[in-house]
């Protein structure tokens, strides 16, 4: 073998190339705070635990299949569903003809959290973020044509997941198909939701009892369905790193393990049918290393209850493309990033994907943004010939060291977990809500001050509004789903719909499983919304409490001056008025996305503003009544589930009501370029789309309040 | 009515008629630092003296975690449903560095807040002069004359505001935990000392034997202490705020507490103390205040500090002599 210079001598012509730098001076800290060098070798794979395995068997790090894509390709789930079910429908099938394999549900709000569409507090949410669904009727519209033996389909719930499974597995019985037969997913993952996203409806103690039934039945009656999708992907969106978005993740799936096993079922019983949802962002190698060490860890953690079958240990999973790595600004962008991401995807083995379309930073997807997120999976697919080869990184030095690196640092994180007493415990510590607000803060602050860059955002910026088509849900969608659901209800018999109602209420009191005696109040045409109440007046609706944090904006941002500036701001309006500018940053409608509404909070308080947070899925009346009652100069409205051009000008109608029609209204989120004069028509005196710095931001609604 | 916003009377006519707007207005311009503001609300505050005095002036306390808003919107909802109205004041921490801060009490208050006959008020405690316990007072004064019957006022953490607020309400009411570690919690022997009950909060689930027996361990406690009136021990209650449970049995001591000291006169005499003491700590503080603001202070106070620290003067020499400079 030839004699090839030694590391030393690298050092050598690097710090050469580098005029005299050290070699270190490139070494970089990336978000989880993981050091990534300059170049690895074989010298850091000495003593590593996870590589020299094989895809096929424990620890799966190269991946749960032996032959993976080469033998079948991961399926192509793309997440959609809008309006009424019939569109959905529609929609459904012309993807499945263009080449989509599998199908994956979107619900909207009101479902979500288990309000039927003519309910009060849901009048900007009904089939705006997803598929309106009242009754087993509309599911029976929804999967219309669509086999339930032959199609997997994966359904986004965990509020409402009793009404919706039961729909599920009625449709199907009403199709033909019994309940053995299906395959699919149901998300069924509570826990997150009190971390992120809030679609949850009952306290965590109800809620997990939910979950297990819903995992004791699938086990007994449905062997083939995925009956948890313990999901990542949220948290990541919340501004979780890898390392957190792993760590938590699993340390949720413990807990449903546990509480499995409290059920006396045996861990092979339904252990092969957890599935895992991760989301994947732009760090490339990271999100590789990320769903490797997944699959470790895992094994590693189901191995300790002594399994018999291989399949309980093995990580099975969906992934999607990040909508917060999306910019509203030169969307075309989007595509690229996307492409890379869904490269990231399949590089870490992933078993189904859904790749984002570019314009959902701006709103629904459309047709056309639909078929090119589709085709970007089919291209890397089809043309790329990437799939011929198992775990095709498997044996880099870079991506075996960082696949170590996250093993190690999740297992931090999650013995930390443990010490609380498991997730549940944690989650109610608010522990891990902290660590993923602080990364998502840090985060916010790298980018406001262009440390990573973000193309069109914070670097090589176009001077060019957004254009292009975008999807509208109309309004009129809950007249019609009303319309519906009186029909429905006249025609049922409603002793028969009273008596499954109560039979439910009675075991939630005493015991039984949950699922079982949803299933008959379905087929007697109750709603979703009657049945979530049934379970309501013994379980309660939960409401989260919320801590808060400060100086993390300010400390992770560097340009003091421009800190120094809007602190000047506020401390000079201090001074003229006799108290410092006051915001109230409000939550309406049943959207409970808040990653943007507290990193605004808490950056807004480390410039000196004094900061009221509303609770969540407030109506425009409770948002008023708290502006005027804290009498603040300005509130700040969060939107991000489409339900800004019903829900604001309901506030300004409100203020005006309350008398406090002087308060300057904003709104950030995500709201399309041509909705932008609706509102200013309404009042509304600014509008930050994603990608607005939060200094900018915070500048310009001092200009607001400076004329 | 026309707008003036200089001119007391919109303010006092405003108020009285139980306009929400421009009660919240008022409170603004009684928190207000600019001269002008200030000036105002102090006429305002003159006018609608005669109007207050009618409420059930409750004080409430506790470490950070102990439950405080989720048991004032347990009692607030109670009371409501019992036909009153209720006014919460609740002073939330500034930062020292920014100035600006978060205040989040509503979102732990969601009930409540959404119900008129509540009215909910979250301010924070820096960047005004007076303190926030001045503050506290003018508006507590112009929420009862809101017809506020009930105005709860709920302090964060455990320090100095604690003590100045015991000395603005009729009834003070601690909030502690079972099974925390030190029974005492951080909690300063003196806020015990003034609080008129305990409530041990979150007997919930596993928490409810702990409860009670920390509930022992308190009332051993408190009957150690000297009373502060002739006619009160004050009782410790177990509750759960989450649960609803007791809630009605600690308005019941309030009520007990108003009626012992209604007829004993101790409560009229309470209140009168409080007023005088109320002038007295202003005049300490505007006095302070004056004296830091005054020119032949100003310039000579960092030459003596260093001549103490220095050890050349004696402190009591020291403070004579720039006492002496404010006769000048």
């Amino acid at each position: 073998m030839a004699d090839y210079p030694d590391k030393k001598k690298w050092e050598e012509l690097a710090t050469k190339e580098l005029r005299g730098e050290p070699v270190e001076s490139l070494d970089w800290m990336t978000a989880e705070g993981i050091k990534v060098k300059p170049l690895y070798t074989a010298e850091d794979l000495e003593g590593l635990d996870s590589i020299n395995t094989l895809p096929g068997y424990s620890p799966f790090v190269r991946g749960p299949r032996a032959t993976m894509y080469a033998g079948r390709p991961w399926t192509i789930r793309q997440y959609a569903g809008f309006s009424t079910a019939k569109e959905s429908n529609a929609f459904y099938r012309s993807c499945l003809a263009a080449g989509q394999k599998g199908l994956s549900v979107a619900f909207d709000l009101a479902t979500h959290r288990g309000y039927d569409s003519d309910h009060p507090r849901v009048i900007g949410d009904v089939g705006k973020a997803g598929v309106a669904v009242d009754t087993v009727e509309d599911m029976k519209i929804l999967f219309d044509e669509i086999p339930l033996d032959q199609m997997s389909v994966s359904m986004t719930m965990n509020g409402a997941v009793l009404p919706i499974l039961a729909g599920y597995i009625v449709t199907a019985e009403e199709q033909g198909v019994s309940r053995d037969k299906l395959t699919g997913t149901i998300q069924n993952d509570i826990l997150k939701e009190y971390l992120t996203r809030n679609t949850y409806i009952y306290p965590p103690e109800p809620s997990m009892r939910i979950v297990a039934d819903i995992i004791e039945y699938c086990a007994k009656y449905i062997p083939k369905y995925n009956s948890v999708s313990i999901s990542g992907y949220h948290m990541m969106e919340a501004g979780a790193n890898s390392v957190q978005q792993v760590a938590f993740t699993l340390a949720d799936g413990l807990e449903y393990v546990k509480a499995a096993l409290d059920r006396r079922l045996d861990i092979d019983d339904f252990a092969p049918r957890l599935s895992f949802f991760f989301g994947i962002g732009m760090n490339f190698f990271m999100e590789i290393a990320m769903l490797r060490a997944a699959r470790y860890l895992w094994a590693d953690e189901i191995s300790k209850f002594g399994p018999k079958n291989p399949r309980s240990m093995m990580l099975r999973t969906h992934c999607q493309t990040s909508g917060w790595s999306l910019t509203q600004q030169d969307p075309y962008n989007n595509i690229i990033r996307t492409t890379l991401e869904c490269l990231s995807a399949v590089l870490g083995g992933t078993q189904s994907l859904h790749t984002n379309s570019f314009n959902e930073a701006l709103a629904l997807p459309t047709e056309f943004s639909s078929r090119i997120a589709r085709n970007t999976q089919i291209i890397v697919q089809e043309e790329s010939q990437i799939c011929r080869v198992v775990d095709p990184l498997g044996g880099s030095y870079y991506v075996e060291a960082l696949t170590s690196a996250v093993v190690r640092e999740a297992k931090k994180i999650m013995e930390e977990v443990e010490e609380l007493g498991g997730m549940a415990k944690a989650i109610e510590s608010g522990m891990p809500k902290r660590c993923i607000e602080e990364s998502a803060t840090r985060r916010q602050a790298r980018i406001d001050q262009g440390e990573e860059t973000i193309v069109g955002v914070n670097k090589y910026l176009i001077d060019e509004e957004p254009s292009g088509e975008i999807l509208k849900v109309s309004d009129e969608i809950r007249k019609e789903q009303i319309a519906r659901l009186k029909k429905i209800k006249k025609s049922r018999d409603s002793d028969a719909v009273h008596k499954a109602l109560d039979t439910i209420t009675n075991c939630a009191k005493s015991g039984g499983n949950l699922l079982e005696v949803c299933i008959p109040a379905v087929k007697a045409r109750a709603t979703v919304g009657e049945i979530t109440q049934s379970l309501e007046k013994v379980f309660g609706r939960y409401t989260a409490t919320t801590q808060s944090i400060s100086g993390v904006y300010v400390s992770a941002f560097k340009d003091r001056e421009k800190i120094d500036s809007i602190r000047k701001r506020t401390d000079e309006f201090m001074k003229r008025e006799g108290r410092r500018p006051r915001i109230l940053v409000a939550k309406m409608g049943q959207d409970g996305h808040d990653r943007g509404s507290r990193v605004v909070a808490t950056a807004f308080a480390d410039f000196g503003f004094d900061v009221d947070i509303s609770p969540m899925f407030q109506t425009p009346g409770d948002v008023a009544k708290m502006a005027v009652e804290n009498d603040v100069h300005v509130v700040g409205v969060s939107t991000l589930a489409a339900g800004h051009k019903t829900l604001v000008p309901q506030l300004m109608y409100a203020l005006k009501e309350e008398g406090g029609a002087d308060i300057t209204v904003i709104i950030g989120g995500i709201v399309p370029h041509g909705d932008f004069d609706f509102l200013y028509s309404k009042g509304v005196k600014a509008v930050f789309v994603p990608g607005t710095s939060m200094i900018d931001s915070a500048n310009l609604v001092m200009d607001a309040l400076d004329k | 009515m026309k707008m003036n916003l200089d001119d007391p009377q919109y303010y006092v006519q405003g108020v009285l008629a139980k306009d929400r707007r421009i009660l919240s207005k008022t409170i603004t311009l009684i928190e207000s630092s600019q001269p002008s503001h200030i000036e105002l609300a102090l006429d305002i505050v003159d006018r609608l003296l005669p109007y207050s005095g009618n409420a059930v002036r409750l004080g409430i306390t506790g470490i950070p975690g102990v439950g405080k808003s989720t048991f004032i919107q347990s009692l607030g909802l109670y009371l409501i449903k019992k036909e009153h109205s209720v006014a919460v004041l609740a002073v939330d921490p500034s930062s020292a560095r920014s100035g600006g801060s978060i205040m989040a009490d509503k979102t732990r208050m969601e009930k409540l807040s959404s119900l008129k006959k509540a009215f909910i008020r979250p301010s924070p405690s820096g960047g005004t002069l007076g303190g926030v316990t001045r503050k506290t007072r003018e508006t507590m004064i112009i929420c009862e004359a809101a017809g506020f019957d009930v105005i709860i006022i709920e302090t964060v953490g455990v320090g100095q505001s604690e003590i100045s607020v015991a000395y603005i309400v009729d009834f003070f009411l601690l909030l502690m935990l079972a099974g925390i570690g030190d029974e005492m919690q951080g909690i300063k022997r003196g806020i015990i000392e003034l609080a008129d009950a305990i409530a041990i909060n979150k007997a919930d689930g596993e928490n409810v034997q702990k409860s009670e027996k920390a509930q022992v361990v308190y009332e051993r406690l408190l009957n150690l202490l000297s009373p502060s009136y002739a006619h009160w021990i004050p009782p410790v209650h177990v509750c759960s705020a989450l649960e609803m449970k007791n809630i009605d049995k600690v308005w019941e001591t309030v009520l007990q507490h108003r009626a012992k000291l209604n007829s004993s006169g101790e409560l009229e005499e309470k209140r009168k103390k409080q007023a005088l003491a109320w002038m007295w700590s202003l005049l300490e503080e505007g006095l302070k205040e004056r004296f830091n603001r005054n020119t032949n202070v100003q310039g000579i106070i960092p030459e003596i500090a260093d001549q103490v620290t220095a050890g050349t003067i004696t402190p009591t020499a020291a403070a004579y002599k720039l006492l002496r400079l404010l006769d000048k």
